[in-house]
């Protein structure tokens, strides 16, 4: 691996621990790690051991109880809400499991959505293009409802690029979705992945998927390791 | 803001934004409604006691007031008038008579009219002005009595007048404006030609006022330190007793259920933005991680808010205006009156409510969304938890902030908080024992009388929850059904067909006789005849009104002027004796309660009374209540017989004169110059009038009220609905027919109806018991129609309303909900 690539992540002894009404429950218990630039890595583990969490906290969805994360040098604690939003707005895509559209908005409007936020105003032109890109131009006026999960989760993929992210973040991206499509999804996001140059992290139980990953990290009960 | 609106317009159709916005708009409505009505009520109720006092505001004195009164009232702007009265010989050639005789000038009165006839013990016709100098109009009794016609001479003092009209209606002559007297008006013009006004006749003068409420009350500030004994400020309000006390009842009453109108609304707002805002938690997490800022969601809230607000506002202003209006309207059509048009300085108070409402039942609801966090569209939604206790508190706040606003007292709200909380208790109570026992008697899931139940079961505390709202609307709807029959049955009881129109008195012993023949021939129904003197209160307890309630401030109406007394043995149905003994043949004297109440006297008490010149001093040994709308003669004290025995006596009594007999009885009364006759007719229409408009009102409060409980009910199974969904699909995937689940839902709806029709009937009869005894101060009754209305009501209204609902769960395939999950 070059050295030459920046680091587009990394934590430094991610620790976090939420409260329940049980007591203090600890998820994380201090993870490091640095994915860099165009990477694409994939965590994997067991269920409850932390990966959705640890994905949050380093895409700055929220802020860890101990340590630091870090996006491109900025330290995501030390950065206020308004500021983690605005970043999360131009650096960071998302892809979910359960696809996460806004029922009340149309394929395109869903794609449009994070150009609105941030005051783009060729939102319309770029998110038709994106539409195009995941074979979709015909079913553009549909909403959520009227479109297949396969289909949703194309607009999602849409979406996510449609910010032109750095960084891409997907959980289990394809656990809602049948084998074969689940294939044309992963295809998807690996194609655009490639032609954008865009660091992937994506957290997924499906073996053949994480293969596809150039570094496998495997989670188990709070803690990072690297695959051999 | 145009993605806020996009958002907030593609929400429509989800309903819960809709059951927002109409929540709002009838919030809005209710109190706009109501308040704008009463205004013009109160404005109607204003403008005929004004009627009655001919101005605005008048300055009355026994000597001339002084010039610069007059000029002060000018110049600040109000329109003024003067009126002279003394009582004084009218001559003709045929003969003499004392009659009371007014000098007004031109502009007189500033309020109401005089009304004229041009035929004797005519109906007449309305005149807008006086009589012009030289002229003289005098009352068809005067004329008659004195022989005279219109275009006759008739001197009064050392002045001659030509008789041009007969006259009918003398506005401003307070308590006798309807007295039939000898009377006659000249212009003010002409009363320095009488020469009647020499030091020591007996004449009273009159300054009046009217116009702007301001520039009144300004003047009324100004007058009122310089006013001396013999001078007095009257506004059309002061002694407002009987009516406008009532009105003032009806008023609060009306408001304070109002106010459950808009507490209905508001739960029904909380219902909607608590779902609007659990399906929303997830959305607002996925547009923060697509860079929503705070501020941005913020601002995308706001805007929604702010436009329901304004839509909310603008459209309940209008509806509220309009419903008013229309009621306005169609009493115009009833009653022939115009109620004046309502001010608009109370659209105020709607905007506040729907503000009020909006702040406190959808703000702290809202703000769960701008805190939820991002991360948690990476977790299972069952986390995404609504905060409800927040909710509580501020709604309570909100709501008890407009109570106290609508009813300017915290005594009627803390009142109605704390029956609410007793219903509730009642209603939690009742429902948990029954909902739990129907499970008892019930399992299994195999007729739709199972699912129902244990549906109810099921959904124990938000069941309970919709039974109290159901139970509170059908209750208030009861109360109101049952006070509107009330009011109406008891007032049209009191004032039957037949009620008193005139008062007859000053009759002699020996005249009874003669005009009872005369009332039979003419069919005309008399009420019981009472002998009376004039006197008055100088002493209570051995100490005058001065010692009493301290040198020149106001004194008790007992204490103020010339009282009726009378003696009896048997006392009217409309009096009943609250404390002591009423023995007509034992000293003591009998007081009447409202007036032993404002001059602070028990029983026990001594009153010392001056009649023609004799001081009688007796202990108070009973105490009546009156029922004054009844239009009988009534007396605040009755004395033993042993008093009135040493009096010429005379005698009162009402009757009823039909229109069509109304000529021939004036005429019939011409042959007793002596009695004093009072037309109260007027009163009495007044009185119907105000009945009308309270029905009336009541009757949009009904609407409203069932309007927004409705709506809470939609709300209320929408919060289940996802659920309710979920429920269906599970049984209809398990093989469940349409039908069975329509036959659960009916049972589950049908029972939370008639039960809650069933507790609101024994509440609302408990509150119309209360109501009756001591707000409307009516005899108690039972209401054997609530206990059938109730249930009937509950299970009509909740099952219709929930059915439709819930038709959602019925129409949709199991097969596309399992998907939607
Ligand atoms: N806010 C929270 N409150 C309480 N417990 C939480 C919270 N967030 C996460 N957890 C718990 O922390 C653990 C890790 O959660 P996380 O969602 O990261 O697991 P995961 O590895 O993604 O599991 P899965 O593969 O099932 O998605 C779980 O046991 C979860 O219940
Ligand atoms: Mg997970």
């Amino acid at each position: 691996m070059s050295d030459s690539k920046a680091i587009a992540i990394r934590t430094e002894n991610l620790v976090h621990t939420v409260n329940t009404s049980a007591g203090d429950l600890s998820i994380l218990k201090g993870i490091d790690m640095e994915i860099k630039e165009g990477e694409s890595v994939a965590i994997v583990g067991a269920s409850g051991s932390g990966k959705s969490t640890l994905l949050g906290l380093i895409a700055g969805l929220d802020v860890c109880s101990q340590g630091e994360a870090y996006i491109y040098d900025a330290a995501l604690s030390r950065l206020d809400e308004e500021q983690r939003a605005k970043l999360r707005g131009q650096y960071v895509g998302f892809v979910f499991q359960s696809f996460h559209l806004l029922p009340s908005l149309s394929a395109l409007e869903n794609v449009m959505l994070p150009a609105e936020l941030s005051g783009d105003l060729k939102a319309r032109e770029k998110a038709e293009g994106f539409l195009k890109q995941v074979g979709l131009s015909h079913r553009v006026g549909h909403y959520p409802r009227q479109l297949s999960g396969g289909e949703q989760q194309r607009v999602a993929i849409a979406r996510a690029f449609a910010s032109a992210p750095k960084i891409l973040f997907a959980d289990e991206p394809t656990g809602n979705l049948d084998a074969e499509t689940g294939n044309v999804i992963s295809d998807l996001i690996f194609d655009l992945n490639r032609s954008l140059g865009t660091t992937l992290v994506m957290v997924t139980h499906d073996a053949t998927l994480a293969k596809r990953c150039e570094r496998q990290l495997i989670m188990s009960a709070g803690r990072l390791s690297e695959a051999e | 803001m145009k993605l806020a609106l996009k958002l907030l317009f593609r929400e429509l159709r989800n309903g819960d934004v809709m059951t927002l916005a109409l929540a709002m708009v009838l919030s809005v409505a209710t109190v706009t409604g109501i308040s704008l009505f009463i205004d013009r009520l109160q404005a109607s109720f204003e403008l005929q006691s004004a009627t009655l006092l001919a101005a605005d505001g008048v300055v009355r004195s026994s000597k001339k007031l002084p010039n610069e009164w007059q000029l002060k009232a000018d110049e600040s702007g109000l329109n003024t008038a003067n009126r002279a009265w003394f009582s004084t010989m009218v001559f003709t050639e045929a003969g003499l008579q004392l009659s009371q005789v007014s000098a007004v000038t031109k502009a007189y009165p500033l309020r109401g009219e005089y009304l004229i006839d041009t035929q004797l013990f005519g109906t007449g016709f309305v005149s807008d002005r006086g009589p012009a100098a030289g002229e003289v109009w005098v009352s068809s009794r005067l004329a008659s009595l004195l022989e005279v016609e219109i275009g006759d001479d008739i001197q009064i003092g050392e002045a001659d007048f030509r008789v041009t009209s007969y006259l009918v209606r003398d506005p401003g002559s307070s308590a006798s404006a309807f007295a039939i007297a000898p009377r006659a008006v000249i212009n003010w013009q002409d009363l320095d030609k009488t020469q009647v006004i020499q030091p020591g006749s007996r004449v009273r003068y009159a300054l009046l006022m009217a116009g702007d409420a301001d520039l009144l009350q300004e003047m009324q500030e100004w007058v009122t330190p310089k006013l001396n004994e013999n001078q007095q400020w009257r506004s059309p309000r002061a002694g407002g007793r009987g009516i406008g006390a009532t009105i003032n009842r009806a008023e609060s009453f009306l408001l304070l259920a109002g106010t459950l109108a808009v507490v209905m609304a508001g739960v029904a707002m909380a219902l909607a933005s608590n779902r609007y805002v659990k399906r929303h938690l997830a959305q607002v997490a996925v547009m923060k991680t697509l860079g929503a800022t705070p501020k941005k969601i913020a601002s995308i809230l706001t805007w929604q808010l702010v436009s329901i607000f304004i839509f909310g506002s603008l459209v309940g202003l209008l509806l509220g205006w309009s419903v008013q209006a229309f009621i306005a309207y169609s009493l115009e059509a009833l009653l022939s009156t115009a109620l004046p048009e309502p001010g608009l300085g109370k659209i105020w108070l709607g905007v506040l409510t729907g503000f009020t409402s909006l702040v406190a039942f959808c703000l702290p609801l809202m703000t769960r969304l701008l805190t939820v966090s991002p991360l948690s569209v990476l977790q299972p939604m069952g986390r995404l938890e609504g905060k409800t206790l927040l909710l509580y508190v501020f709604g309570f706040i909100g709501m008890f902030a407009l109570m106290v606003i609508y009813t300017k007292g915290f005594l009627l709200p803390i009142l109605m908080v704390l029956s609410i909380l007793i219903v509730s208790v009642l209603v939690a109570g009742i429902g948990f024992v029954l909902f739990k026992l129907g499970r008892q008697f019930t399992s299994g899931a195999t007729s739709g009388w199972q699912i129902g139940l244990a549906a109810l079961h099921r959904r124990l505390q938000s069941n309970l929850f919709q039974l109290l709202v159901f139970t509170l609307i059908i209750m208030l709807v009861l109360i109101l059904t049952g006070v509107r029959s009330n009011l109406i049955s008891d007032w049209q009881s009191q004032l039957p067909e037949g009620a008193a129109n005139h008062y007859l008195f000053n009759i002699q012993q020996e005249d009874v006789a003669r005009l009872q023949g005369m009332m039979s021939t003419l069919e005309i129904e008399e009420s019981d005849w009472y002998p009376m003197v004039l006197g008055r209160v100088t002493q209570i307890n051995q100490k005058g009104a001065d010692e009493l309630f301290g040198k020149g401030k106001e004194k008790p109406e007992m204490m103020s002027r010339e009282l009726n007394l009378t003696w009896t043995d048997t006392l009217g149905v409309d009096n009943e004796i609250l404390e002591g003994v009423f023995n007509p043949l034992e000293n003591g004297f009998s007081i009447e309660s409202k007036a032993a109440e404002e001059a602070n006297v028990e029983l026990g008490d001594e009153i010392t009374l001056l009649i023609g010149g004799r001081e009688y001093t007796q202990k108070v040994t009973s105490i009546r209540r009156v029922d004054w709308s009844s239009m009988r003669p009534n007396f605040y004290l009755i004395l033993p017989k042993t008093i009135l025995s040493d009096f010429p006596t005379n005698y009162i009594t009402s009757v009823h004169v039909a229109n069509e007999h109304k000529q021939a009885f004036y005429q019939g009364m011409s042959d007793y110059p002596t009695v004093s006759l009072l037309n109260v007719g007027d009163l009495i229409g007044q009185i119907q009038l105000i009945i009308a408009q309270v029905s009336q009102a009541i009757q949009l409060l009904l609407g409203f009220i069932v309007a927004s409980g409705a709506l809470v009910l939609v709300a209320s199974i929408r919060a289940s609905l996802d659920e309710r969904l979920e429920e269906g699909a599970l049984l209809r995937t398990l093989g469940a027919s349409k039908s069975l689940i329509q036959q659960a839902m009916l049972v589950e709806f049908g029972f939370l109806g008639v039960f809650a029709g069933f507790i609101a009937a024994l509440a609302a009869e408990a509150c119309l018991f209360g109501l009756q005894v001591y707000l409307f101060e009516l005899s108690a009754s039972f209401h054997p129609m609530l206990w059938l209305l109730g249930p009937v009501l509950g299970f009509v209204i909740v099952t219709s309303i929930g059915l439709f609902a819930g038709r959602s769960v019925l129409k949709v395939a199991p097969m596309r909900m399992l998907q939607a999950l």
